[in-house]
């Protein structure tokens, strides 16, 4: 009698274990783990919209594949380059034509002269205001990674995130000289370039100002490389850069101001001349987690516009 | 004479079954050999697909995961103000462990030269929480990249953070190529 | 020989370190200081070459049990094989990978065409069958890892009434059938997510699970390998595989001299007493059982098939793809309320559309649908089949060793008085 009633027990025993297991198997089918470590970028995401003074009027659907970098010429028409077309808009945002690219299109630049320059990976492309190939030249060194374009009077400015400089061209395709080597006399850091953003652009006052990413400062230089004046703004708030490389982008408004976009924390800001903080375009509202190169053009009136790569649209803000 | 034939009669029905449960087994075997065998395979995370859930923290049989944060030297931009290695808010750029993000101060922070600092991981410190994954993801270069260390990996058949990965990273990789990163 | 090049080969290639990762997305910093970027930290994995060693392993042991059970009979010697069993299969290799789980392997690579199995899965679920074939059960005495360890907690072995251990022993083929579906959908490796003693050799379970262990290993202090008999479905395979071995361990008739010293002796109870013929049940009756047994075996058949495949659903609601698919056809966000749940945000990031997503995971239920008909009708057949075999009466004037649920752990043995009978 005893003997059955251990048996008993045991046997309830091993219906518990087999109860257990199938127990665990059903629940694990219902839940979904939260993540407790979490990485919370919530709260600097965050942007008083008294600090907006920019809004949004036009947004342009954009259909070529990997857009990756913008400008604008002085009728304020709008060139999307991409993997392999040039896409151009007129100032009220209709498709008006496209051009076929040999190769990925970094960057570009309009001259005065309706001429396009094209930067892809390691050359540099003229197109003539009809807007057929005329000469293409590349930059003689390794590693080149051409990031960005400028253009003034016969002088193109090419940054090369490779080696961490700035090339200065003429129109010929002759180099003329360097721009951002180490040079303590003239207390030149050198560029730091952590990541394959790096971008420069014509000032108001003809001065080159290109962005050292890894220092999160922008510097103005003369067209034979002697440095004029810099500021740098480190910090994740609104006010500063964040993160290790930034801004990724800039443009240069016609008083002065700069536009600055960064990656990590996605904002696109407004600077007053002297470097001090004015106020926010677009913040991280207005793009997808993790877009990287929003580029920047600003028009003849003074629109910004903007490329936003990953949702593959070109926004247009007007002053507030 | 009846017994004979009745122990006869099991021994055929027994020897048959067995000679034909051989046959079907052998061809199972070669059709499963042909089509299907690979060599030894571990299990391994695909980097460009992990959103840093924290379940590689959570979900290993083991008590410390056997995923680790492994630091791809080649792609670090060996920034100050690192990504990975300062929490968001940092007040100023300090091996102060306030400072920190890892929540188990796993990296270690060393100057170089100026502007550039190093950072190393311990992995015997490291949980595979991912924050410094994401931070360097987001700000950063994404040099940061959580792996499965083979060493420590027991290889289960079925891993259980395989089965609860929300973007389906793991997968068997061969042994002779054990890891997975994102370029 | 050309195995072996390719073995010494991948060898030689294992011992290089491997630096093709890494590749250089973008030109490193130049340093001015002789400053030397440290080497990454990565390790290699278990080489290849040890795969073999622990196939050769198993075939060695499986061999010299097999040999020490049915030629020499000593069960001190199993005992011993035992115990090497349990440190290597056990806590060396931690359990993984076992035969146990090879079966999900095996199901795996045979309904997902273009499926990998490992050469390993493949070898540890056919050589002990082929063992079990040739010499009976003596890869569930002392080489599995599982059976090993249960096998050391064996002390004071009750024997369960023959009706109890016939519906028991049942759930090993409930959980056979339910392991093939879910491992062929890809749905789960339940077997080795249940695993009860994987925890004990990893030093590392959950904590129901180290419980359950627990628990059996207890129990099998008194009712002898309680998993072996009740759960372990590659149990349920063997003992279908045992039944037509051809050299089991067996009492030799005309040697024995009926001193009934074994009866007890078998702490699973597979030593069957004499089964005389005045013991027989009314032959009329139990042929119209029979007979009615054999009609309902269809029927039982369809039913199971029937019910089963109406649970094809819920039982399909295990598979990821299946619930994701549920949860954002229904907005539930799996019942969490502020944050988005991580597997729609992982989802969101993977690039699939939707409706791929939906279409997939209609397959997968279809499959279910499927799968669970011929469980449900497999359920419905071992059913039947038991029931006949409870039913069946076999004249037998001798002590016989069942030999589909004898473990061979040759414990008998050493109770038999004259040598070499058993």
């Amino acid at each position: 009698m005893k003997q059955k009633v251990f048996i008993g027990a045991l046997l309830i025993i091993i219906v518990v274990a087999i109860s257990l297991m199938v127990k665990d198997f059903v629940d694990t089918k219902n839940t979904s783990k939260k993540n407790p470590y979490k990485y919370d970028l919530e709260s600097l995401k965050k942007i008083d919209s008294t600090k907006f003074c920019f809004k949004e009027i036009h947004q342009l659907e954009l259909e070529i594949s990997e857009p990756k970098c913008i400008a604008v010429d002085n009728q304020s028409n709008i060139f999307v380059g991409g993997q392999d077309e040039i896409s151009v808009f007129d100032k009220f945002g209709k498709f008006t034509y496209a051009l076929k690219a040999s190769s990925a299109v970094n960057c570009m630049a309009i001259s005065s002269f309706d001429e396009l320059y094209v930067g892809t990976k390691n050359s540099i492309q003229l197109w003539n205001h009809e807007r057929k190939l005329e000469k293409s030249w590349l930059i003689k060194a390794d590693n080149v990674l051409i990031t960005s374009l400028a253009i003034k009077d016969s002088s193109i400015f090419v940054a090369d995130a490779g080696n961490g400089i700035v090339w200065h061209y003429n129109i010929n395709g002759e180099l003329l000289n360097r721009i951002g080597d180490k040079d303590t006399v003239q207390g030149i850091f050198g560029f730091v370039i952590p990541s394959s953003y790096f971008d420069l652009k014509i000032g108001r006052d003809g001065e080159l100002w290109v962005v050292n990413p890894g220092r999160h400062s922008l510097e103005a230089y003369t067209d034979e490389g002697n440095l004029i004046s810099s500021w740098t703004k480190s910090s994740m708030q609104i006010q500063g850069f964040c993160g290790c490389c930034n801004p990724s982008n800039i443009a240069i408004l016609s008083n002065g101001s700069f536009v600055t976009s960064e990656k990590g924390i996605e904002r696109v800001k407004v600077y007053k001349p002297s470097g001090e903080f004015d106020c926010v375009v677009a913040g991280p509202d207005s793009f997808e987690k993790g877009t990287k190169g929003i580029d920047l053009a600003v028009d003849s009136d003074d629109r910004i516009v903007v490329l936003d790569p990953l949702k593959k649209v070109v926004r247009i803000f007007v002053k507030l | 004479m009846k017994k004979n034939n009745n122990l006869s009669r099991r021994d055929f029905i027994n020897r048959s079954v067995r000679v034909s449960a051989f046959i079907g087994l052998g061809g199972l075997g070669a059709i499963l050999f042909k089509n299907n065998v690979s060599g030894e395979t571990i299990w391994q995370l695909d980097a460009s697909k992990c959103i840093q859930c924290g379940r590689c923290a959570t979900d290993c049989v083991l008590a410390q995961s056997a995923v680790k944060c492994m630091h791809v030297y080649d792609m670090c931009g060996y920034c100050d103000l690192c990504g990975g290695y300062f929490r968001t808010e940092v007040k100023d750029l300090t091996t102060a462990a306030e400072n920190q993000l890892c929540p188990t101060r796993a990296i270690e922070r060393k100057f170089v030269e100026e502007p550039f600092f190093e950072y190393k991981i311990d992995e015997k410190l490291c949980i595979a929480c991912g924050k410094c994954v994401a931070g360097c993801g987001a700000f950063g270069n994404g040099s940061l990249q959580l792996q499965v260390n083979p060493d420590i990996c027991t290889n289960c058949n079925q891993c259980s953070i395989a089965k609860n990965c929300p973007t389906d990273s793991f997968q068997k990789v061969p042994v002779n190529k054990p890891y997975k990163f994102s370029k | 020989m050309q195995k072996w090049k390719f073995i010494i080969v991948l060898f030689a290639f294992n011992l290089l370190v491997i630096n093709a990762i890494g590749q250089k997305r973008f030109p490193k910093p130049e340093f001015e200081t002789e400053y030397m970027q440290p080497q990454m930290h990565s390790p290699l994995p278990r080489a290849n070459i040890l795969e073999y060693l622990d196939i050769l392993i198993l075939v060695g042991s499986l061999s010299l049990i097999s040999w020490v059970i049915v030629k020499k009979r000593s069960r001190k010697a199993v005992f011993w094989i035992t115990v090497f069993s349990v440190i290597y299969f056990g806590f060396y290799r931690q359990g993984c990978i076992c035969s146990v789980g090879s079966i999900q392997n095996v199901s795996f690579a045979l309904f997902n065409p273009g499926s990998e199995i490992p050469f390993s899965a493949l070898v540890f679920f056919f050589i002990p069958i082929i063992y079990t074939l040739l010499f009976g059960r003596t890869f569930c005495a002392g080489i599995c890892p599982l059976g090993a360890l249960q096998e050391l907690f064996v002390f004071k072995p009750i024997n369960l009434e023959a009706w109890l251990e016939k519906i028991l022993g049942i759930l090993p083929f409930i959980y056979l059938g339910l392991a093939v579906l879910y491992s062929a959908t890809g749905t789960d490796f339940i077997i080795c997510r249940y695993d009860p003693f994987v925890g004990f050799f990893r030093f590392n379970a959950s904590f129901m699970m180290l419980i359950v262990g627990g628990i059996f290993l207890l129990l099998g202090v008194f009712i002898a390998r309680p998993y072996c008999r009740f759960l372990c479905p590659y149990g349920a395979l063997l003992n279908l595989f045992s039944r037509f071995s051809r050299k089991h361990l067996t009492i030799t008739p005309n040697e024995c001299i009926q001193c009934r010293l074994c009866e007890d002796s078998c702490p699973v109870g597979s030593i069957e007493n004499p089964n005389l013929l005045k013991e027989r049940e009314n032959p009329k009756k139990s042929t119209k059982r029979y007979i009615s047994y054999l009609i309902i075996l269809p029927v039982l058949i369809i039913i199971g098939g029937l019910s089963i495949s109406s649970f094809h659903e819920n039982l399909a609601m295990a598979n990821a793809k299946v619930r994701l698919a549920k949860e954002i056809m229904n907005k539930t966000n799996f019942g969490l309320i502020d944050d988005e749940a991580l597997e729609i945000s992982g989802f969101k990031t993977s690039g699939q559309s939707v409706s791929e997503l939906f279409e997939e995971a209609s397959n997968v239920v279809n499959s279910f649908y499927y799968g669970s008909w011929f469980l449900g009708a497999y359920l419905g057949l071992v059913f039947g089949l038991t029931l006949i075999n409870l039913n069946v009466f076999r004249y037998s004037p001798d002590y016989t060793i069942n030999k589909a649920t004898c473990h061979s752990c040759a414990r008998c043995v050493d109770y038999c008085p004259i040598k070499k009978s058993v």
